[in-house]
């Protein structure tokens, strides 16, 4: 794990069944997570991921990279274009710094319509 | 030809790459020389084709690439997909270049879009006797071919509509299709909006981000290379009597492109095989009613007889002809017909999607009612 | 009017909100359900929650509402007032001290740290309310996050302006070879260049014949009288100077070359047309056709 290391591409399906259950699962339960009706009444185009499973998701792209052993920090997103059900979420990465155990990863989650996330995530590795 | 595609690459396809188009250009080429299992420094030609924005030496500037002995960009668009593998491969047999690249990138979408009305290119003088009279987008000049076929040949819209859903289907299985897991039928076709009546909507490609890359290089050197060599086994440019840019409308048949039965010929005696021994083509498909009109000058079925052929299932997976396993423009991305190459290299190699058994043969087209180009790859 | 930045202050003063307990304290049934829902197969989420699950245990729920010394809350309402009646999150930073541990019980509070604006974006004009919220189980802070929004009035939809370049019409490229095409439409004549070695009629024209390589090209004046060959009805996109839905008709002349042109009617393969001529202004006139009265 080295300064300028990729991980490897992961792409998410967000099928609708995958919005709705993650928004319930973080128990955010707004409408436009859930109720494409009132989703599209409120001028969106599908109803779309919440925050929180964003951020879930940032989570776990590093953690799957770097190990069950590798303790999670921070993570700070920037949020950008929404994430539609039916979009394909493509998650890209690379280890920006590193100091000792502490290592600083780059993260960008994109969609068709964008860049849905971009942020920083710092974790802790074993020596 | 003495050469081979031993390299694909490309980048994702969206709608909003949010990168330059050199960007995409470069990350394009370099993961095609990865795939090859080749270094920058080893490439020594590029070619591209009109309407692309990034310059040969741009693209050497980003990608490192030392030296170049062989630069070329092919006319009229999409028409030049496959001449630029043809141009590629000449450069190689000539000793002009050992290690060519041929890419096309852009932000076609995000950027400036080809599906408008392109006014900048009324200047032109052939254009004079058409974008005046309102007739300014791809789809209003391919839809005045389309309104004479059907009424000479008896074709409907749902005949065009078959093309668009075959495309769909199999964009739907393949993960790096725009419209991925978005099969449509022909109730969709039928009740999407017109877009220049023939033509509605799902008769007319999408417009997309991205870039795509092939290398080429000499059939010896491919065998030294990690992956199994697409050998070029005959391409070849047409271009027909009275040629124009997507307006050829004072020719005797209005029905036909005498340009892609040009590339036919050539393709036929330079590869020494025929229709029946293609087992994968991959027909360019930025409109439907042209895909009719291909199989008819390639010679999978007689004048107006495609939209039977059609009919008949032939074009499905598991028919006599599997059409564009990717998905095609209509499904998998609008990269001028160069993901379409892509496509026949991966079918060659086995390694497709959609992977067609025991491939032998693919036969790939490039741009219609232009000037216009065709390959045969093959697995030896 | 109100001052923002005034009221801003004033909910800042407050400080930091109450307290707020979680519904649960920290537990595995609802961690294995967002291990579920996200995907995420990571093993070691048995005795400890993923971290990223912090602010989980202390959503409002299905019919939560915001505290009343909630500072987000309050100044959501201040924003709205003012018009900025839209809200995006731009920025969410999480910090964790430390992962929580199953049984644990975590209770929230928040501050506003900062309001900036009015500031243009591209969604519109607005401001950016940034708040710091922090968990703690009892005394100790155990996660902090700094949370981002932007207020905004949604940018009023732009009339598409028809900007004058675009409105007009496009006009042709005239050269040598074409000139005596569009100077016979000025004078209400539809040319066709003719041959002046062969006699070959010619549309579009050139400067060379293919038919027997003269370079003296003339021309005809012709009946414009012909038949509808092939049309389009065009509905999308826009195009300049048009109104859609519009037909372009490939006709053929009487003379025998083909010839486009806008058709003012309804269009059919075979449709008798003769050629009208309208002015565009002193340099160009434009033909095209209208349905025969004698067909």
């Amino acid at each position: 794990m080295r300064i300028g290391d990729s991980l490897p591409e992961w792409h998410v399906e967000a099928t609708p069944t995958f919005v709705i259950s993650t928004a319930i699962a973080t128990r955010d339960f707004q409408d436009v997570h859930h109720d494409r009706d009132l989703a599209v009444k409120r001028g969106s185009k599908d109803i779309f991921i919440n925050i929180l499973t964003t951020t879930g998701l940032v989570q776990r792209y590093v953690t799957d990279w770097a190990g069950p052993e590798a303790l999670v920090r921070q993570v700070n997103i920037r949020l950008g274009a929404p994430c539609y059900a039916y979009d394909t979420l493509k998650f890209f990465g690379q280890v920006i710094e590193r100091e000792d155990q502490n290592l600083t990863i780059e993260v960008v989650g994109r969609t068709g319509h964008g860049d849905h996330v971009t942020g920083i995530v710092k974790i802790e590795v074993m020596a | 030809m003495n050469a081979a595609i031993v390299g694909v690459g490309a980048t994702d396809f969206s709608k909003n790459s949010g990168r330059s188009e050199l960007q995409l250009a470069a990350e394009a080429v370099r993961a095609a020389l990865a795939d090859a299992g080749l270094e920058p420094s080893d490439v020594d030609g590029l070619v591209s084709f009109t309407m692309d924005t990034n310059a040969e030496i741009a693209v050497a500037r980003e990608l490192g690439i030392p030296e170049l002995t062989f630069f070329s960009r092919v006319h009229y668009g999409g028409g030049a997909a496959c001449a630029t593998v043809q141009q590629a491969a000449m450069a190689v047999e000539t000793g002009a270049a050992k290690v060519v690249v041929c890419y096309r990138a852009f932000n076609e979408r995000s950027g400036h879009r080809f599906g408008q009305v392109q006014t900048a290119a009324a200047v032109n003088i052939d254009n004079s006797w058409s974008y005046p009279m309102g007739l300014g987008t791809p789809a209003a000049m391919v839809a005045m071919f389309a309104r004479r076929y059907m009424h000479e040949y008896g074709a409907t819209s749902e005949d065009f509509g078959r093309i668009a859903v075959i495309d769909r289907k199999h964009a739907a299985t393949n993960p790096h299709a725009w419209f991925h897991n978005r099969p449509i039928t022909l109730d969709d076709h039928q009740a999407s909006r017109w877009i220049a009546e023939p033509l509605r909507l799902l008769d007319c490609c999408q417009e997309t981000d991205g870039g795509v890359a092939l290398v080429v290089t000499s059939a010896e050197r491919a065998r030294e290379l990690p992956q199994k060599p697409a050998h070029i086994n005959a391409a070849t440019q047409g271009s027909g009597v009275d040629q124009f840019t997507m307006t050829s409308y004072y020719r005797d048949d209005l029905t036909r492109l005498p340009e892609m039965g040009v590339v036919a010929r050539g393709l036929w005696e330079k590869s020494g095989i025929g229709p029946s021994d293609v087992d994968v083509a991959v027909l360019y498909d930025h409109f439907t009613p042209f895909v009719l009109v291909q199989l008819e000058e390639l010679g999978f079925c007689g004048r107006g007889e495609a939209k039977d052929f059609v009919a008949s299932g032939a074009l499905e997976l598991d028919g006599d002809l599997p059409l564009n396993p990717h998905g095609g423009q209509l499904g998998e991305a609008y990269l001028h017909g160069m993901n379409g190459i892509a496509e026949a290299v991966r079918q060659v190699r086995g390694t497709a999607v959609n992977q067609i058994a025991d491939v032998e043969h693919v036969l790939v087209t490039a741009g219609t009612g232009v000037p216009t180009s065709g390959l045969v790859l093959g697995a030896s | 009017m109100i001052d923002i930045e005034k009221e801003a202050a004033r909910v800042a003063e407050q400080g930091e909100s109450a307290p707020r307990l979680a519904r649960d304290p920290v537990n595995l049934p609802m961690i294995n359900n967002w291990l579920e829902a996200i995907g995420d197969q990571h093993p070691g989420y048995t005795e400890v929650a993923p971290p990223a699950m912090v602010q989980v245990w202390t959503m409002g729920g299905l019919h939560g509402q915001r505290a009343l010394d909630d500072p987000l809350g309050a100044m959501m309402k201040i924003l709205d007032e003012a018009g900025f009646t839209s809200v995006v999150a731009t920025n969410s930073d999480q910090t964790y001290h430390r992962y929580l541990k199953i049984g644990e019980h975590v209770s929230v509070t928040s501050t506003l740290e900062d309001v900036t604006g009015p500031k243009k974006t591209a969604l519109g004009e607005g401001w950016f309310v940034t708040t710091r919220s922090t968990w703690y189980v009892g005394d100790e802070a155990v996660a902090e996050m700094r949370f981002r929004v932007l207020k905004f009035r949604p940018a009023e939809k732009q009339e598409p302006k028809p900007e004058p370049r675009q409105a007009q019409a496009i006009r042709p490229s005239i050269n040598r070879d074409t000139e005596y095409f569009w100077e016979g439409c000025r004078n209400q004549e539809l040319r066709i260049q003719r041959c002046g070695g062969c006699g070959l009629l010619r549309h579009p024209p050139g400067p060379m014949c293919p038919e027997c390589g003269a370079t003296k090209p003339k021309y005809l004046v012709s009946d414009g009288r012909g038949v509808v060959y092939s049309y389009v009805v065009h509905h999308h996109p826009q195009v300049p100077g048009k109104q859609t839905p519009f037909v372009i008709a490939l006709v053929e002349l009487d003379e025998g070359v083909r010839m486009l042109g806008e058709l003012d009617g309804e269009p059919s393969i075979g449709l008798p047309v003769e050629v009208v001529f309208t002015k565009v202004d002193d340099e160009l006139t434009m033909p095209s056709w209208r349905p025969r009265a004698d067909r």
